[in-house]
């Protein structure tokens, strides 16, 4: 009955994957809101681009802080979500949920999907290596033209699904997180745990209509070029 | 009324269990759920059957004796109620009612609908207590309590220990029922001074009995008999973190008042 194997110091485990993925959080806001500046043309998106390449101390910082905060968040859910699949061997036969939202209850899912998203969207805009008739050129000013590869990339209906489905992913998981991180942490409040509760939903509403807006923009060619 | 129940079997700890089915009939509206049980049981014994073993008390929702998971709900289809003030005028008439154990890896079927919850005590053996002196009692009223904290404390104090939580729990975790006992002597000035020893000590029991670690699902608050809200959760979470951070300066001090390790 008591395994020593199983001593994992849970609690712990818990609330640094909760600070790793709090870290993301504020990265997919900041991401998004910079993205946002495709609606003002080329320049200033190539510009934006260019001035986070031309501080290569921050931009490597910042990209080695993200890498281990993904290291962290996706090894320790990981590690937890097996753990808690052990804490039940033998599946009920009928289960009727009452308080748990399906996000809350696909975490391990959407969170796997959305790794395999992320990891995808590096190498397709970042690295550069999905998809080989992408522009890889310099803009007029002989910066990277990050503009030319997001309207080349959603003017492909393959890339929007892609992108799509990436954002609805990253929707639930961020609908339940947000929300869980303040309980987690300890916060509740009387008057304000219904902010709490809405808060989840409301970033991830947030975040995903932004992004949504850039995809269908370029899609429908709302954006000029 | 008329029902088709299905039920889960088992021998023992380590046979294999299964559903069987058992049509009652003759069963009253204003029966309790384990007097319908009764009533099948008599009729088992009688026909030289096994009769199901299933966990009762008090039969008046103090004792947290009373474990059934009912058509994938623990304690069944009424909210704020235990398995024994559930009555039978709640179900349809000719519906088949399907009934299994707590199923976590921490309770162990014993026989039947009977599981073994003394993870539970232990946890409470780790640090659901306090430590007084024995001598004449403390005159009433030398310790002045406020209302708010009174009252919050008792919400808290009104756990039985039924462990409903566990069993509606994704991850089979504790995590209400640990939240309720250490919030309930953490917010009475009898119990502050252990405060820090307590939640680690039971955070950890916890942990070591397998239990799962908690989503923020909130699904055993809507099981609850007793509907202790999830905001003792939260204060769990912050006597932890608060213990997680006094701890480190604790531990270099001897702090084993009770010759306890953890
Ligand atoms: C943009 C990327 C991501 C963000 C912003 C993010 C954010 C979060 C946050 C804030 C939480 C809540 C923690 C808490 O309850 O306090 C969480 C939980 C979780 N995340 Fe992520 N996450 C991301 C990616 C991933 C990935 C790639 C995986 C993995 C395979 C993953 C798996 C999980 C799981 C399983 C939980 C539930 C943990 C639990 O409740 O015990 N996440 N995430
Ligand atoms: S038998 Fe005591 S609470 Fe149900």
């Amino acid at each position: 009955m008591r395994q020593a194997a199983q001593l994992v110091d849970v609690a712990r485990s818990k609330l640094m994957a909760s600070l790793a993925g709090l870290v993301l959080v504020g990265f997919v806001i900041v991401h998004m809101l910079g993205n946002l500046q495709v609606f003002e043309g080329s320049d200033a998106i190539n510009g934006y681009a260019s001035v986070l390449r031309d501080m290569p101390i921050f931009l490597w910082t910042a990209r080695a802080g993200l890498l281990t905060a993904v290291v962290v968040h996706v090894g320790l859910t990981v590690r937890l979500a097996l753990r808690n699949r052990q804490g039940r061997p033998v599946p009920y036969t009928l289960r009727r949920y009452r308080a748990a939202s399906v996000a809350s209850r696909t975490m391990a899912l959407t969170g796997s999907l959305l790794l395999m998203f992320i990891v995808f969207h590096l190498l397709h805009l970042t690295v550069g290596i999905i998809d080989p008739a992408a522009p890889h050129g310099m803009d007029a000013q002989g910066r990277m033209d990050v503009y030319g590869k997001i309207i080349h990339a959603f003017r492909n209906p393959l890339y929007v699904g892609i992108y799509v489905g990436g954002q609805l992913v990253l929707g639930l998981h961020l609908s339940h997180a947000v929300s869980s991180v303040f309980q987690t942490w300890g916060i509740a409040h009387a008057a304000l745990d219904r902010l709490f509760k809405l808060a989840g939903p409301g970033v991830a509403l947030f975040v995903v209509l932004g992004n949504l807006a850039i995809i269908f923009a370029v899609f429908l060619g709302w954006v000029r070029t | 009324m008329k029902f088709t129940l299905r039920i889960w079997r088992q021998r023992g700890p380590n046979e294999r269990g299964g559903f069987v089915t058992y049509p009652v009939d003759d069963v009253s509206s204003d029966m309790s759920f384990l007097e319908m049980l009764d009533a099948l049981n008599q009729r088992l014994i009688v026909a030289g059957e096994d009769p199901v073993a299933f966990e009762h008390d008090c039969r008046e929702g103090i004792c947290g004796s009373c474990s059934l998971v009912i058509d994938g709900v623990p304690h069944g289809p009424d909210r704020g109620v235990t398995t024994c003030q559930l009555y039978m005028r709640r179900f349809v008439d000719g519906a088949t009612i399907t009934i299994e154990p707590w199923r976590a890896k921490a309770f162990p079927i014993i026989k039947d609908l009977v599981v073994d919850r003394r993870a539970l005590d232990r946890i409470m053996q780790a640090g659901g207590y306090i430590s007084v002196n024995t001598g004449g009692a403390v005159d009433a009223n030398t310790l002045l309590i406020g209302k708010e904290e009174a009252e919050t404390a008792m919400d808290a104090a009104s756990c039985i220990g039924c462990g409903a939580c566990v069993a509606a729990c994704k991850n089979a975790s504790a995590m209400l029922f640990v939240a309720a006992k250490v919030s309930h002597l953490a917010l009475l000035p009898q119990g502050k001074p252990e405060r820090t020893r307590r939640v680690m000590a039971m955070v950890r029991a916890m942990e070591r009995e397998g239990f799962g670690s908690c989503g923020n699902q909130y699904e055993c608050e809507a099981v609850c008999p007793k509907q202790i809200s999830v905001r003792f959760i939260a204060l769990l979470n912050r006597e932890y973190l608060r213990a997680s951070l006094t701890e480190t300066r604790l531990s270099t001090r001897s702090d084993s008042s009770h010759g306890e390790s953890y």
